[in-house]
Formats: structure tokens, C-alpha cells, sequence
């Protein structure tokens, strides 16, 4: 199992560094806007953190390429890397599809053996599948093997990123408080 | 784990032999979602795993949301604020 730290010191790393290029390219930043880059930033290290080595993380990258606005972002993080992550999303995305279409038609074939009540928990299965598909990126292409691997490590990462951005809204907190705190102190 | 999907592919049955493989990583994905990890294996429906895992993933969405409004409004309020600016803008933005 990776070690979850060096996971999150990986995320940080590229998190800052997305949210340098942000601020350098814009000087005045609405809240929404900056509240984007922010989120935006943090997904790209996610992906990034954990090299492209997982459907998910290219997917993410290749569907945040598709903006003009984000390619200096995705340059910066990624650098050459992103046209290798690009090729290799869309051409593994084909494959996937013509696994999904055979064993969908194998599926139908056996349904008509199986008694009433697993039939409905398959069908409750097929339906949660569909909804776990919708979620992780990239998961509309995969088989459901695939999908269950994919889900594993991509829950990881997002506990990992949340980890991170925690860490750093706390800080900034007490940061906030300490600082005005003996800013008033040396007022009175 | 790719020679894995190969034999099964081979073999011709293609749900039978994943049956097994799905059945594990059902159980690994138990162990990771906090509402299901004190519960047995046995207990817990594939279907169960399914829709607690679509709505943990939904709440980790939720909160990178939040968390990025939160830090977005923080990092506005130090613009007023030089002491403060200087410090986290030397860490960030």
C-alpha cells in the first residue's frame, strides 16, 4: 500500500504550484473565480500525484484539457507529460467500450436463468453501478472490474485531497486569528 | 492483475470468473467507507457497498467545495490585510 503522506505531500506540492501560476496570470480575482482555480488546482494534483497511472487521473486530465482556459495551468503542473496522458486516455477509452458491449450481451443471456429476487438485486447492482459510473471520472467507458479498481484508488486520492485542503484552511485560519489577534494587542 | 483479465477472457465466461474478482474488491472498497468498515462482511450487500460508496464519493465532492469556497474567502480577506497577505501569499497565491 503507498504511503498515505507522501500521497498528500505530492498533492500539496502540485497544489501550490497551480495556484502560483493562477495568481500570477490574473492580478484582481473575484471570489468565484479564485474559489476555481482553487478547485480546479487541487483536482490537477490529485490526478498528477498519482502519475497518470490510473484511468481516473487521466480522464480527469484529458476533460480539463478540453477548456483553453486551463492549458497553462495544465502545462505548468504537467509539462510534456500532457500530450503522452492525452494519447494514452483516448486510445484505452476504445478498448474499454468493446469489453462493456460483449459482456453486457453475455449478461442478457444468463438473466433468463435466475430466479426473481436475485434478478432484482442485479438489477439494484446494475443501477448503483450506473451512479458510481456517473461519478468517477472517466467511469462511463469501464468495465465493471475495472470500475471497482478505479474506484479504490480514486477514493484515496479524494480523501487525500481533502486532507490537504483541510490542513490548509486550518492553518489559514489560525493564521487569520493569530495574526490580528496581536495586531490588537499592540493597539491597545 | 492484467494476466488475471486475459485468462477470464479466454475462457470464454466472462461474468463467472469476475464474479469472484468483483466479490473482492467489493470487500476492499467496505474497509474504506467509514459507515460500512464495523460491519461483517457477510452482512453487507454488494448493492449496500454500491450506494454507500456513490454517496461517500459525493460527500468528498461536497467537501472540496466547500473547502475551496472556504479558502477562496480567506485568501479574499487577507487582500485587505498586509501582514497577513504577505505571509500566506509567500506559502500560495
Amino acid at each position: 500500500m503507498r504511503n498515505p503522506s507522501s500521497l498528500k505531500q505530492e498533492i500539496l506540492k502540485k497544489w501550490v504550484m497551480g495556484l502560483q501560476i493562477c495568481s500570477s496570470s490574473k492580478k484582481e480575482m473575484t471570489i468565484l473565480e479564485r474559489k476555481k482555480a482553487i478547485k480546479l488546482s487541487a483536482d490537477i494534483a490529485m490526478a498528477s500525484a498519482r502519475n497518470a497511472s490510473k484511468y481516473w487521473s487521466r480522464a480527469l486530465i484529458a476533460n480539463a484539457s478540453k477548456q483553453d482556459e486551463n492549458k497553462a495551468l495544465l502545462d505548468h503542473i504537467l509539462g510534456c507529460d500532457l500530450e503522452k496522458i492525452k494519447k494514452k486516455s483516448s486510445i484505452v477509452s476504445i478498448k474499454r467500450k468493446k469489453i462493456v458491449l460483449r459482456s453486457k450481451k453475455i449478461l442478457k443471456k444468463r438473466v433468463k436463468n435466475i430466479g426473481v429476487a436475485s434478478y432484482i438485486a442485479k438489477r439494484l447492482v446494475k443501477k448503483r453501478t450506473q451512479l458510481l459510473k456517473r461519478l468517477v471520472p472517466g467511469g462511463e467507458s469501464m468495465d465493471e472490474l475495472s470500475l471497482m479498481e478505479e474506484t479504490l484508488d480514486y477514493i484515496v486520492s479524494l480523501r487525500a485531497q481533502v486532507d490537504v485542503m483541510r490542513h490548509l484552511a486550518n492553518a489559514s485560519m489560525h493564521l487569520d486569528h493569530k495574526v490580528s489577534s496581536s495586531m490588537d494587542q499592540m493597539l491597545l | 492483475m492484467s494476466s488475471r483479465r486475459s485468462r477470464s477472457r479466454q475462457s470464454g465466461g466472462v461474468s463467472r470468473i469476475t464474479e469472484d474478482q468483483i466479490g473482492d474488491l467489493v470487500s476492499k472498497l467496505q474497509q474504506l467507507i467509514p459507515e460500512l468498515r464495523s460491519r461483517s462482511s457477510d452482512k453487507v450487500s454488494a448493492s449496500k457497498v454500491l450506494q454507500e460508496t456513490c454517496n461517500y464519493i459525493k460527500n468528498l465532492h461536497r467537501e472540496v467545495d466547500d473547502l475551496s469556497d472556504r479558502l477562496s474567502e480567506l485568501l479574499a480577506s487577507t487582500d485587505t490585510n498586509s501582514a497577513q497577505a504577505a505571509i500566506i501569499r509567500s506559502l500560495l497565491m
